[in-house]
């Protein structure tokens, strides 16, 4: 009984650390800027600062911004599905010449920083004309190592027989993969789904770079403006950050219970 | 067929990495020009937010209202100092560039060695839209030749933008409990008022905020230089003197550094916390916000000097850049430029944001004066121009930057005497030049 009390005390003070950021932003947003700054850990303002959401509006178009990211976010989730889907497949259940090393040289694309691959990226964009289009926001994503060799496990998991056994039946790989792979590997395929808006929607320097009209621009860059060369306006940035991070928490909360699945079943561990 | 396949592979891969801007590597007396980004607007790629954003909008509309039929500027936040760097970076390899930029003198250095910046005297000496010699004369000469490369020939290849000076604030209340009236004269005082608070209240009284621009500040005001041509000067009396400082301050534990790119020194300031932090003079509408109206409780100065006498700091902030684009979209830019830093716009700026103006005659408009006569410490900074001088602008300086505030941190941490850590600034810094 002691021991129990014990666990869920330990398990209740790990949740209030994981929790007091969250908490600490959402009550932030309600502060003025010198209470948002003080070292002390109050959490409750003094008093209610409602019209800093106002502020946070009026600093940049949001709701813009919003779409974008929701638009840019989406196309990119599908393409990664899609891509990681048939390139997981065709590493696993396929036999070619050259797969392993062509899956050596997916993996390696994993090492190269973006850093690195930034400038001849935006080159690339350029000279395509696509700077500042959607396209510039979307195909440079639409496939990437990590879901590959996910989705690669994956189907490394699934028993032969099952492929044997709808051959007999006349069903081709591509049958076969989008009728009984897909479905049977479905947490890795949420799971996928789930980085691939995670990365899109919280990412800053490619949409920076690639854009330059706010009708294109998306909610991370948003973000910067509350940032200036001489001071940051905490208390916005807090209230923009509470009204960014809503739709990633409810995507993972809806993704919850597939995405455990997976990273018990793939090894993976946060 | 597989080995042929992949030898094309590599060939074409090593063909791509060899261009450097549009044609490849221009000879050494050729420009290359750079396709406009948008050929309907001369684009200007600016890091100014919040209030700074809104007004620097409302000059640019008034601007191109002012000329309804020429190619209109068109403003673009672009990030902080680093993306656009990144962004300029990317966009010359690109071949496609805006019409100007934000840029410190170390950027524009990178910029120019790709023959991406436009050359700015002969658009001054322009008999039309140039700058007369009356209008020269105006500037603070400081400012003007902060912008003349000497690896570029002497080249002219920025204009002055927002300009600021290093400026000591002070919390008068932390000062007054320690028995101080007034705030530090000379580094000297410093370091004793500094014992004196901590004595008093237990506490460190500066936070400090590692920044390469403090030093150099401190080596100014202490008499010395930071480079001689393309040698360092960080071992001379004066440095070691600075570095000094800061080993005192960290042994004595008078100081403590802060979270790098925060603010908390404005912070801790404004909450009482400390007595001192150093910074740039544009942070005074930030540290006016976080005291709440207080002015009061705190105030500004000049740096703590070596002589009193013969008073010194740096003069930082970025100026703009015009890139080699089409003839038009550098007239747009040069319009602009030459508007922007006009006596009037420059006082409105400079109201505005906690910026400089930069020119002389800005001391005889009403509207600064009556800013100056609302609080004794307004004008400080706009004093301190006459003697303020730049960091250099030599290529490799901005990893110079980074090499200073390294051994600033090793002091502060405690792994370095001020003496060590100056020794082997000047050798890695020497090295980094010497390899440009």
């Amino acid at each position: 009984m002691i021991g129990r009390i014990l666990l869920y005390l330990f398990l209740a003070a790990g949740m209030a650390a994981t929790a007091f950021p969250f908490l600490w932003m959402i009550t932030t947003a309600f502060k003025t800027l010198p209470e948002a700054l003080s070292p002390a850990l109050n959490l409750l303002p003094a008093q209610w600062q409602w019209h800093n959401f106002v502020e946070t509006f009026q600093a940049a178009p949001f709701g813009r911004y919003f779409f974008n990211s929701f638009m840019v976010g989406s196309a990119v989730t599908a393409a990664v599905i899609v891509s990681s889907l048939m390139a997981g497949y065709a590493f696993a259940r396929l036999d070619f010449r050259g797969r392993s090393l062509l899956f050596g040289i997916v993996l390696a694309t994993m090492m190269v920083p973006f850093e690195a691959t930034l400038i001849p990226n935006f080159a690339l964009i350029r000279r395509l004309g696509w700077y500042n289009t959607y396209p510039a926001l979307i195909v440079p994503w639409c496939a990437n190592a990590f879901s590959i060799f996910l989705m690669r496990q994956a189907f490394m998991g699934l028993p032969a027989d099952y492929f044997d056994a709808a051959k007999v039946d006349g069903c081709g790989h591509l049958r076969f993969l989008f009728r009984v792979a897909a479905p049977l590997v479905k947490p890795a395929l949420v799971t996928v789904g789930l980085f691939a808006f995670l990365g899109s929607y919280n990412s800053l320097i490619w949409p920076l770079v690639v854009t330059s009209e706010d009708t294109m621009r998306v909610v991370q860059v948003g973000l910067t403006v509350f940032s200036g060369a001489e001071g940051v306006r905490l208390h916005l940035l807090m209230c923009a950050s509470t009204i960014v991070i809503l739709p990633t928490v409810a995507l993972y909360f809806a993704a919850q219970k597939n995405f455990l699945e997976s990273a018990l079943g793939s090894g993976i561990k946060g | 067929m597989l080995r042929r396949c992949m030898w094309v592979v590599v060939c074409c891969f090593l063909a791509s990495c060899g261009g450097r801007g549009p044609g490849g590597d221009p000879p050494a007396s050729q420009t290359p020009a750079f396709k406009p980004i948008d050929a309907s607007a001369a684009v200007f790629w600016d890091r100014q937010t919040t209030e700074t954003g809104a007004l620097i909008r409302t000059l640019v509309d008034e601007f191109n209202a002012k000329r309804p039929h020429a190619l209109p500027v068109k403003i673009e936040h672009t990030g902080g100092y680093s993306d656009i760097f990144r962004k300029v970076s990317a966009s010359i390899q690109a071949g496609a560039l805006p019409a100007m930029a934000v840029a410190y003198q170390s950027m524009t250095a990178e910029y120019a060695q790709a023959g991406a910046v436009a050359d700015l005297d002969p658009f001054i000496r322009n008999a039309e839209s140039g700058l007369g010699p009356e209008d020269l004369d105006d500037f603070y000469p400081v400012v003007i030749e902060t912008n003349r490369y000497p690896g570029f020939g002497g080249k002219m290849l920025s204009f002055p933008f927002c300009k600021s000076v290093l400026m000591l604030y002070f919390n008068k209340k932390v000062l007054s409990h320690a028995g101080f009236d007034a705030p530090p004269a000379t580094w000297d005082d410093f370091l004793v008022q500094c014992r004196q608070i901590k004595e008093k209240t237990g506490k460190p009284a500066y936070a400090v905020s590692v920044d390469c621009s403090t030093i150099v500040g401190m080596i100014f005001s202490l008499g010395g230089e930071v480079c001689d041509g393309k040698q360092t000067l960080f071992d001379s009396p004066e440095a070691i003197r600075a570095f000094g400082i800061i080993e005192t301050l960290a042994k004595e534990k008078l100081g403590y550094p802060i979270t790098p790119g925060s603010y908390d020194d404005e912070t801790a300031l404004a909450q009482g916390s400390v007595a001192f932090c150093i910074r740039s003079s544009s942070g005074r509408t930030n540290v006016a916000m976080l005291m709440q109206g207080a002015q009061d409780q705190w105030g500004m100065v000049r740096i703590p000097q070596g002589d009193p006498a013969h008073p010194r700091t740096v003069l930082f902030g970025p100026n703009i850049c015009i890139f080699n684009t089409s003839p038009e979209q550098q007239q747009a830019a040069w319009d602009f430029v030459k508007f922007f830093t006009s006596r009037e716009i420059g006082v409105r700026w400079a109201l505005g944001t906690g910026y400089l103006p930069i020119r002389k005659s800005a001391a005889d408009d009403p509207g600064l004066k009556k800013f100056w006569e609302a609080w004794p410490y307004n004008r400080a900074a706009f004093d301190c121009l006459p003697f303020a001088k730049s960091e250099p602008n030599l290529t490799g300086w901005q990893e110079v930057r980074a090499l200073v505030e390294k051994a600033e941190t090793e002091i502060l941490a405690g792994l370095k005497s001020g003496q060590d850590a100056a020794i082997e600034l000047k050798r890695k810094a020497d090295a980094v030049l010497a390899g440009q």
